[in-house]
């Protein structure tokens, strides 16, 4: 293999170990640096404020929470149609601290990282219950076991006394060594912890991949029986990638639960999830750098139709929940347009674009 | 004892209501192995299209009734042109994915209308004074359903047992490469199986908006509801889906009557039908009536 891997004309892996590595070259590990610097620096260079930083915060959470669903839809190829749930589970564990020991316990606003990792188990514990069929069941079923765990979970928070029938549940303010983390920097504080969890979760995903469960993962996507027939146990492995889509979906949840400093189910109802389905087919289903394009991709969208709304507002004031309605519209369209026309997702754009530079001048 | 008496009626009625909207479930997945989320969307436009022929257009409700049942079966052919057809052949994740797409799409063009956010009741048509027996009471309206809904699922079963359509139908469900080598066209079967899967959801929808009312939200349940009904009955029994829906209706009423209000439960006739979901699949997935040999890990 060349040493540069922009000059080279092919894939020349010698060993299995070569092809698995995370970075090829030098130069691709000081690119991703780079890029990550940027990705942290940014907020101190330029002026920002509370509202942008709401919308990023958002996105960031939403790539945990499509990291989780893409593991499961993706990578183990069942369709998850709860994930919303899943990341409700993770704020209403929060949310039950709150509600048992009060909004200002030490334990809620001190250990909040503590607090983040138990709510992911208590995700992963809730996903592994919910996708216990796949012991015995294929994707059709579980599809319909995970829509019946959303409409539990929906009944449960809205007509439990403890979980405020729905109603918001407040979270005190957490603390940093400096004190408490005051209004000002309250999303900036919290964008820097959702981006280093990000990162976390994202090199964590790509070192799952590179695993034996990983690779278990996709050879019970594509052939169960084969899979079976290697000595793997494909209903575990299923039920495993269920309970790793709760875990990302329960972090994602408390991390949720911090921002807006409350829980309320209106966050996380079958609308919902079918936002996260939206973000991971529009991002590319079982590919890891779909699972940051679709979030913003979709988020982006949301923001546009939200503008759009808002204008013809003005225009036709008779119809006054033209959001309500543009909404899962342009979802329904964007998830039916990618599946026919690139079920591949924009992770194929992305792809498209680099074997383009890499090839340049020639065509191919 | 008579409470009793009236729950069982009135569950017999949901019931009837949920086995004609299951049908069109199991009549698309029996042809082709898609689940389709998007059927409560299906049925609450059904109703929808009743009632603005009914009330808007001001057709008699008996004519409008067939007219929407026309309309949702070019509909729902359409639909399986334009979105699914191209999709033959590829993994069923991915139609299936596009089906939970359609059901947004319906979701936002039923906003649009009125019909989102305003509720609706269709004109009496019947006597207004239930029927009174025994101390046991029926409106005209639901008995009407009732009758509709049986003669419907009567005609479907027939329709499916016995007329050519339905046997390529079944043909096709059965060995899609078979039934081509002996002249069916799978792709056309396929399109006929939405589309009277379609007629069945409008008919259950105008049904629904008769007896409960038009309100979204509700329908956007009871299409949800069907779920739990096909899964207990097996995924592809048609007889199956008749005796879960009203076997679901019964569980939900006796819910709603017995549970609700006491110890602190309410709603328990919502939630209901999803535990047992979750309990059938763990135990015994194939339901009541489904054939044995389903696709298994």
């Amino acid at each position: 293999m060349s040493a540069n891997r922009w000059l080279a004309t092919g894939n020349y892996f010698a060993t299995y170990k070569e092809e698995q590595r995370i970075f090829f070259t030098h130069t691709d590990r000081l690119i991703f640096s780079f890029f990550l610097v940027c990705v942290f620096v940014w907020p101190l260079v330029f002026e920002t404020n509370n509202k942008y930083m709401l919308v990023v915060d958002n996105i960031l959470i939403a790539m945990i929470a499509v990291l989780g669903l893409n593991m499961v839809t993706g990578f183990a190829g069942l369709i998850s149609i709860g994930h919303a749930a899943f990341v409700g589970v993770g704020a209403y564990a929060v949310a039950s601290v709150s509600r048992v020991m009060g909004n200002d316990y030490i334990f809620l606003t001190h250990a909040w990282p503590l607090m983040i990792l138990l709510s992911g188990f208590i995700g992963a514990v809730f996903g592994a219950m919910v996708g216990l069929p796949a012991f015995r069941l294929k994707h059709l079923y579980l599809a319909i076991a995970t829509l019946s765990f959303q409409m539990i979970f929906q009944w449960a928070i809205n007509f439990m006394e403890f979980f405020n029938q729905g109603q918001t549940i407040y979270v005190g303010r957490a603390f940093w060594f400096t004190g408490e983390v005051g209004r000002n920097e309250h999303y900036i504080f919290w964008y820097y912890v959702i981006l280093v969890i990000l990162v976390l979760m994202g090199f964590m995903v790509r070192n799952i991949l590179r695993t034996r469960f990983g690779r278990c993962l996709i050879a019970v996507r594509d052939n169960d029986r084969a899979a079976d027939a290697m000595g793997m146990h494909p209903g575990l492995t299923k039920v495993y990638a269920f309970g790793l889509a709760g875990f990302f979906a329960g972090v994602a949840g408390a991390l949720h639960a911090y921002l807006y400093r409350g829980v309320g189910v209106e966050s996380f109802t079958l609308h919902h999830s079918i936002t996260y389905l939206a973000m991971a087919i529009v991002g590319g289903l079982g590919t890891l750098n779909g699972s940051f394009w679709g979030p913003m991709a979709i988020k982006i969208l949301e923001l546009q139709v939200e503008k759009i709304a808002e204008h013809a507002g003005e225009i036709f004031p008779a119809s006054t929940n033209l959001a309500t309605a543009l909404r899962p519209l342009s979802f329904g369209l964007v998830i039916v347009l990618f599946l026919m026309f690139e079920p591949r997702g924009i992770a194929n754009w992305w792809r498209i674009t680099r074997s383009y530079f890499k090839l340049w001048p020639f065509r191919y | 004892m008579t409470y009793f008496f009236q729950l069982v009626l009135s569950g017999i009625v949901v019931g009837s209501i949920y086995a004609l909207s299951a049908l069109g479930f199991v009549l698309i997945y029996k042809s082709s192995r898609v689940l389709n989320i998007a059927h409560g969307q299906l049925i609450a436009t059904g109703a929808f299209i009743t009632y603005a022929l009914t009330v808007w257009v001001g057709i008699p409700i008996y004519i409008s009734f067939f007219i929407s049942l026309l309309i949702t079966f070019i509909l729902t052919m359409s639909v399986e042109r334009i979105f699914l057809r191209r999709l033959i052949g590829e993994p069923i994740i991915s139609v299936i994915m596009v089906t939970i797409g359609l059901m947004s799409i319906l979701d936002g063009l039923i906003y649009l209308t009125p019909f989102g956010s305003e509720n609706f009741s269709f004109p009496l048509f019947l006597p207004k004074e239930p029927i009174s027996m025994a101390g046991l009471s029926m409106s005209w309206t639901q008995l009407v359903g009732v009758i509709i809904t049986f003669a419907l699922i009567g005609a479907f079963s027939w329709f499916f047992k016995k007329s050519t359509i339905g046997i390529s139908m079944r043909a096709v469900s059965d060995d899609q490469l078979a039934s081509m080598s002996i002249g069916i066209s799978v792709p056309r079967v396929f399109g006929l199986a939405w589309a009277t899967a379609g007629l069945s959801a409008a008919a259950a929808g105008g049904i629904i908006g008769n007896t409960t009312g038009l309100n979204f939200d509700t329908l956007h349940a009871f299409g949800i509801t069907v779920f739990p009904v096909v899964i207990l009955g097996g995924l592809d029994s048609i007889l199956g889906a008749v005796v879960a829906g009203i076997i679901m209706g019964l569980i939900q009423q006796f819910a709603g009557g017995y549970l609700d209000g006491n110890w602190g439960l309410n709603g328990t006739g919502v939630v209901l039908p999803y535990i047992i979901l979750l309990i059938i699949l763990l135990f015994k997935p194939h339901g009541l009536f489904g054939i044995h040999e389903i696709e298994r890990v």
